[in-house]
């Protein structure tokens, strides 16, 4: 096995093992939990206790402690995430739509964010001591400090209420009724619901990156290779592109970081635009106790984070040979 | 108190010193425009956080605001019997905002000092020591990371009855992760340097060497991380009591946008909608730009970090 492969096999064990602990963590929580769904049925007086003890076997709440765990590590692991209680469907059915509806949110804000603040942190950078730095900076910090529902809330107030451009509140207008994936987000109607959020995500997303992408600049401006490009006599803008290139790996394993805290990073965006997402529906369900819809959103918010975690781990062992591969963590 | 068993120069002396340092941090955070601000900030809001609930007008929950026919005013404009108007079930917005600042202050400060010093404490030992204690530490700290948590600051919250005190340990107990991460990498080269290596060598034990001889040097980060981990503590405790997972027997800011938003009536009343919006995003704000002045000095480099 070479060291890379050692280093990759090494990372993959950790995720697993990781993958493991966390879903055991959520199972722990879940138990500890006062009460449970079943209360508000059973106590509303529709059920007698026959009924009472065949739901619990329906549910396997009637089982010994370790069975349940082994049953609900094999569900989880295969992703039979059983009944959502409250709304009487498969919870992968809840979910699948809702994961939908957040990934065609925030992958395009990322990825737009990720292009436009590395460009501006970029040429930030260079022009150090510049208006643009000075303004970018504060911008970004008020940005990526200030919690993103507040800065959703100003956006709405300034855009939905007072010039009332956009509305407010949802993905579609209340009378849309379309069918299938293609007809919900191909519409007017769609867009002028998606402008707001998305412009706030992106707002948020920026400060990072910006930081990120000038920062690296900064580090660069002085170093030999760009020397040498100034001496071969390439403009300003071409020696931009060299660094730029050249501090690039940092920015892309943190943009593989924040994709994988996609799923929870803005579940207060979602709420407070009422967009139908993974995070809205989670902060409903732990409202309502419906444990299946949160054991499995929860599930799907913490493997991503591993997931892209190792990702990242990957990309910049394989992409910059100065870290080493031997130790994993010794670095 | 020790300071009977001392002699009295010798405490005024070492007075003198902590006055010199906090005398030379401000003067460095006089040269940052942009610091001094927020600064200020800071000093307005613990000013707040203190004095706040006392300098309310009238009872953030209890009192209801009146106009002179004895009529509960409910959505009132701002006037002259209450100056920031009043909330949707005629309480007083002015009085809210001043009482909302005291949690907001407990949690922040010491959701923030727990962050800093658990992180600093893992990372020192886990950098100094190496091997399996960095192994097991390092591990602990990938599973916090890849618990969510916001998600499962919620679940923790549904099931006992939210306070403060929870609220701050919750938040301590996720967010350490980030300064032990940066603490660590920087022992790491504290660790092989000369002085370091000497103390060793002349048989200075590992508690010793590690605590007076690494942990003074790593000291600066663990100060910028315990400062963005006040700004850090402050957003996520806004953020749970608009989500309904706040303290439900005080008044915070969190909450105060929480009861406008649920009520529907964020579109008329801005003077509901403005002060804690405002309040909240200025003293996170401000907590960052000080620790970005603090950033440029201790090291240009780790401002990359998240």
């Amino acid at each position: 096995m070479s060291q890379f492969q050692r280093f990759l096999a090494k990372r993959l064990a950790i995720s697993i093992g990781l993958t493991l602990i966390a879903v055991s963590v959520i199972f722990v929580v879940l138990r500890l939990l006062p009460g449970s769904p079943f209360e508000a049925l059973v106590t509303s007086g529709n059920l007698n206790q026959q009924q009472i003890n065949e739901i619990r076997a329906l549910y396997g709440l009637d089982q010994p402690m370790w069975r349940q765990y082994i049953d609900y590590m094999t569900s989880i692991l295969t992703f039979q995430f059983g009944y959502s209680i409250l709304r009487s469907q498969p919870v992968w059915d809840v979910l699948e739509p809702r994961l939908v509806n957040t990934l065609i949110l925030l992958v395009p804000a990322l990825v737009t964010t990720a292009i436009l603040s590395s460009a501006i942190g970029m040429y930030a950078g260079w022009n150090r001591g510049s208006l643009l730095e000075k303004g970018s900076i504060i911008t970004t910090t008020f940005l990526r400090s200030t919690p993103v529902f507040i800065t959703a809330i100003f956006f709405i107030i300034m855009f939905a209420y007072n010039f009332e451009l956009v509305p407010a509140f949802g993905m579609r207008s209340v009378t849309a009724s379309p069918e299938g994936y293609i007809d919900t987000f191909l519409s007017l109607d769609f867009l002028h619901h998606y402008i707001l959020p998305f412009t706030v995500a992106v707002l948020y997303y920026s400060g990072d990156f910006l930081l990120l992408a000038r920062n690296g600049i900064v580090e660069k401006r002085g170093s030999e290779f760009l020397k040498l490009h100034k001496a071969k006599g390439l403009t300003e803008m071409q020696q931009l592109a060299r660094a730029g290139r050249n501090s690039m790996l940092p920015i892309l394993t943190y943009f593989a970081l924040r994709l994988g805290m996609i799923f929870q990073g803005l579940i207060l965006l979602e709420v407070v635009f009422g967009w139908p997402g993974i995070g809205r529906e989670l902060v409903l369900a732990i409202q309502q106790q419906d444990y299946p819809l949160v054991q499995a959103a929860v599930f799907i918010m913490a493997l991503a984070v591993i997931i892209a975690n190792l990702a990242a781990d990957v990309l910049y062992a394989y992409f910059d040979p100065t870290v080493s591969t031997g130790g994993g963590s010794s670095a | 108190m020790s300071t009977e068993t001392k002699p009295k120069g010798q405490l005024y002396k070492r007075l003198d010193r902590i006055r010199g340092i906090i005398r030379n941090q401000f003067e460095f955070l006089r040269q940052d425009r942009l610091a001094t601000i927020g600064v200020i900030f800071v000093a307005g809001f613990v000013f707040l956080g203190l004095f706040g609930p006392a300098l309310a007008p009238h009872d953030p929950i209890e009192h209801d605001v009146r106009n002179d026919d004895g009529q509960i005013l409910r959505l009132a404009e701002p006037s002259g019997e209450a100056v920031l108007g009043t909330t949707a079930f005629g309480k007083d917005v002015l009085s809210q905002f001043l009482a909302g600042a005291q949690p907001t202050l407990i949690v922040g400060l010491f959701g923030g000092i727990g962050t800093g010093a658990i992180g600093f404490l893992i990372g020192l030992v886990s950098g100094y020591y190496g091997g399996w204690v960095d192994e097991l530490l390092m591990r602990l700290t990938d599973l916090t990371f890849s618990l969510p948590f916001m998600p499962m600051a919620l679940l923790l919250l549904t099931f006992v009855t939210p306070n403060i005190w929870l609220m701050t340990a919750i938040i301590a107990g996720f967010l350490w992760k980030m300064p032990a991460r940066v603490v660590r990498s920087e022992v790491l080269s504290v660790r092989e340097r000369t002085f370091v290596k000497s103390a060793r060598a002349s048989g200075a034990s590992d508690l010793r060497t590690m605590l007076y001889h690494v942990a003074p040097n790593v000291l600066p980060i663990g100060f910028l991380y315990t400062a963005y981990g006040v700004a850090w503590a402050i957003a996520a405790q806004a953020s749970l009591a608009f989500l309904g997972f706040g303290d439900p027997t005080m008044t915070s800011w969190g909450r105060m946008l929480r009861q406008v938003f649920e009520s529907g009536n964020m579109r008329v009343a801005w003077w509901w909608v403005i002060p804690p919006a405002i309040g909240i995003a200025a003293i996170t704000t401000s907590v960052f730009l000080i620790g970005r002045a603090y950033e440029e000095v201790i090291n240009p480099e780790i401002q990359t970090e998240q």
